[in-house]
Order: C-alpha cells, then structure tokens, then sequence
C-alpha cells in the first residue's frame, strides 16, 4: 500500500492506494500515530484503496476515535468494494463519508 | 460372467492399477468413468489381454483367461472390443470389414456371414454403405461399422474404450444411440466414457476409477447424484481444487492471495468475487484461527474447492488446533464481514469448513 499525504496547517488529507489487509493496516497506524499532531480535520482520500479487511477497518476506526475528540475525520471516493466492507461492517452509520 | 480377482497392472516399476476386485453380471452396462490417465482404457484392455495384466485373476464363465492352459482365443472371442479410432481394414468394403472375422475365426459360410452382416448394418442404420469403402464414411459412420463388426462376432460382452472420443461432436449422439440401442437388447457392456449423461441414462452400474483402482461402484444415481467418497464427489461436480499450507503466523499472505487469486482467475470469477474470497480468507486466517491458538501455532492445511456445477466456493482449513472455539474466537468487525459474506461456517474433526 501507498501512502502519501498533503497537510495544510490543522488540515490533513491521507491518499491510500493498494490494499488495506493485515499486512499493510500496521503501516497506516504507524503512520497516523507519527503524522496527526496538531491536526483537527482528517481526509482520507481512497479513490485507489481497492480493498480492505478488517484489520484496515480497525485502523480507520481508531483514527476515527481520536479525530471525534479533537476534531474530525472525513472519508472520501470511497469506491464500490471498499463501501461494501463498510456496509457489512455498520461503518456507512458511523463515519463520515463523503 | 466376469470375475476380477486382484487385478494389478504395471509398466516397470509403475503402477497403474492395484488390486481390482469386482464381478461384472449378464446383462449389466457398466460404465467407467474417471479424470485422464486413471487406468480407465488400461482396465478394459486388461480384461481382452490387449494389455498383459502383471498379476490377479480374470475368470470369464468360471475359467481364469490368465491361467497358462487357457485357451486365450477363445475367450477372446467372447469379448468384443470398439477402440476410440476405428481400425477399419480401408482397402476393404463396410461390409467385407464385417464378414472378415465371423468367416475366417468362426468359419461361416461367406453368404451366412453376409447375411449376418447385412442385418447388423441395418441395425446400425448403415445397410446402404455396405458397398462403400471406410474412407467414404463420416467419423461417427464408421464408429457404428465398427460396432457391427463386433456384434458379428456374437461376443457376449462388448467393451467400449473411448467410442465417441474421436469424434466431432455432431456425430457423438448417432454412436451413443446404438450403444443405447444394445443396452435396451441386454447386451452386457463396459464402456469407458466421458459422456457423463449418456453414462448416467444407458448403464445400470458406474465405475468411477481413481487411485489405481475402482474408486467408487454404485448404480447411476449413487455416482451422479449422492456420491459418497470425495474424489468421486470432486470429479462429478468438477470440483477444482486450490492447497496451501499456511506453516506459520507470519507466513506470506501476498503470496498466497496471488495464488488464489490466479486460481480464481482460471474459473473465470470476476475481480469482485475474487476479492471476496481473499476478505473471507483473511479474516478466517488472522481473526478466527490464529486467534483461537493463541500464543500457540500449529501448521494450517489450507483448501481452496470451486465447484462449477454448484458455483459454490468452499474454504477449508485444516490443522491439529483447530476445534469448536474458533468460531467464537473473532471479534465484532470481522464476524459481520464473514457473516455477511458466506453461506456458512462449521467446524468438526479439526476441520474449519467456510462455504462462500
């Protein structure tokens, strides 16, 4: 999985590309605990995340968490295959997905 | 009629067939099926001595072919045989073809022989190509002359290897009809086939071949319908199968997603319901089994089955730490994927058995 970001004072936009599964989803956090400092408003940007598994789902719900207390987090294109996860799984009611 | 006693047959030191025991009754249309390369046409040679069996007993009538004082032409004779390719004498008219043997081995008269062999290409439907000569005659044409030409032997069993085999698929069903056609006079047969509804609709017995033997016997129904032993169950619902040996936690799930995910391919399944696959592959791997073991590990068999009659995609993973706690070991998010991915889970005999 490819991560690469954009950060525009307290705004942070995250692009995935790839697979979010077991393997990659510990990249993402580790990214997410070295990067979100002073962030307020989160993007993820997953037009090119072209699957997702559990483990990734419990990343993006943690990150969710933290950026519910301090501000907040936005997902974005989410495409047919990933939005079907999220569906499965009750995120569609929780997140914000735009 | 036929008694096969510990029939083995080997080519050096490999082994084709081991240990037939089976007994073929007056009357019976036994078809053998099995994937290539079974032993179905080694069997059947076997029985005329086409092949040399390399041990065992064959006892036609109560007298053993394999016995050195056999008179092995003779019971030969009682055995007819259709290859797969015609073996038509070509400078010889149809019906010269028919009266060679019944006048040079059974000593008829020429005219008995002709009358005989006039009678049988009717009832193969060839009695105006009894003055042409085989080149003049369609693949499936010359598949019934052959026919004809064994029943002019009066065998008592016909064997069939491969009849239809070599044919374009427009002349299959002309052969298969007269076969059908001996079947409904009660002539004993044993067919080697790959025609899984005509075996199912002409014979009263199925021999599914597979580990060098007779795998599985059993009426049509049985064999088609309620197979018991799974290889038979993998042939007749041309179940293809996927394994992977999952040898610890850290094992390669890239590789091993790029192997399902060509197999997949294969069977033609699109990128979606690849995908699904890989989502319930993942999560029964990380969030049920190697959870429920713990700190402990033990190698994982793992087995991908399509079956392509049922489009139904079953996951199978094996191994000595698997029992019933697994199916509660995965948390909330990954039991609503599975949940809502398969049709179900179940777990027995150290087996996690997951249907998609």
């Amino acid at each position: 999985m490819t991560i690469t970001n954009e950060r525009n004072n307290e705004q942070l936009t995250i692009a995935l590309e790839g697979r979010l599964d077991t393997t990659t989803a510990p990249q993402l956090e580790k990214f997410l605990s070295e990067n979100t400092d002073g962030i307020k408003d989160m993007v993820l940007d997953l037009e090119k995340l072209e699957y997702i598994s559990s483990a990734g789902l419990r990343v993006i719900l943690g990150a969710h968490k933290q950026m519910s207390k301090i501000g907040s987090l936005k997902l974005i294109n989410v495409c047919d295959e990933v939005m079907e996860v999220f569906d499965m799984t009750g995120f569609t009611d929780i997140l914000d997905i735009e | 009629m036929i008694k096969i006693e510990n029939l083995c047959k080997k080519y050096g030191d490999f082994s084709v067939l081991e240990n037939i025991n089976t007994e073929i009754h007056k009357g019976d249309v036994v078809s053998i099926i099995g994937p290539s390369g079974c032993g179905k046409s080694t069997f059947i040679r076997c029985l005329n001595l086409l092949e040399q069996p390399t041990s065992g007993k064959i006892f036609i009538d109560g007298e053993d072919i394999l016995d050195k004082n056999a008179d092995v032409c003779k019971l030969r004779q009682k055995m007819g045989m259709v290859f797969q390719s015609f073996n038509l004498f070509s400078h010889l008219m149809i019906i010269e073809n028919i009266m060679l043997g019944p006048v040079d081995l059974l000593k008829k008269s020429r005219q008995e022989a002709y009358d005989e062999g006039m009678e049988l290409l009717e009832m193969v439907g060839l009695a105006n190509k009894a003055f042409a000569y085989p080149d003049e005659l369609s693949g499936g044409q010359k598949q019934r002359v052959a026919i004809a030409r064994t029943l002019a032997m009066h065998p008592d069993i016909v064997l069939f290897d491969e009849p239809t085999s070599a044919l374009d698929p427009t002349m299959v069903s002309e052969v298969l009809a007269v076969i059908r056609k001996l079947a409904a006079k009660g002539m004993t047969m044993m067919i080697v086939t790959h025609e899984m509804n005509f075996a199912k609709n002409v014979s009263n017995r199925i021999f599914f071949m597979n580990d060098k033997g007779i795998y599985e016997d059993g009426t049509p129904q049985q064999i088609f319908e309620n197979p018991k032993k799974p290889k038979t169950k993998e042939f007749i619902y041309k179940i293809r199968t996927f394994n992977f040996t999952i040898e610890d936690k850290k094992f390669d799930l890239y590789a091993f997603n790029s192997e399902i995910e060509n197999f997949l391919k294969n069977q033609l399944f699109d990128e979606k319901r690849i995908n699904k696959v890989l989502l319930v592959c993942e999560e029964m791997i990380y969030n049920y089994i190697f959870k429920s073991f713990g700190d402990s590990f033990s190698p994982v068999e793992f087995t991908l089955r399509y079956s392509q009659q049922k489009d139904e995609t079953t996951l199978l993973y094996k191994s000595e730490l698997i029992n019933k706690s697994v199916l509660s070991a995965a948390e909330d998010i990954s039991r609503s994927i599975v949940d809502k991915s398969v049709s179900s889970v179940e777990c027995d005999d150290n087996t996690l058995t997951v249907t998609i």
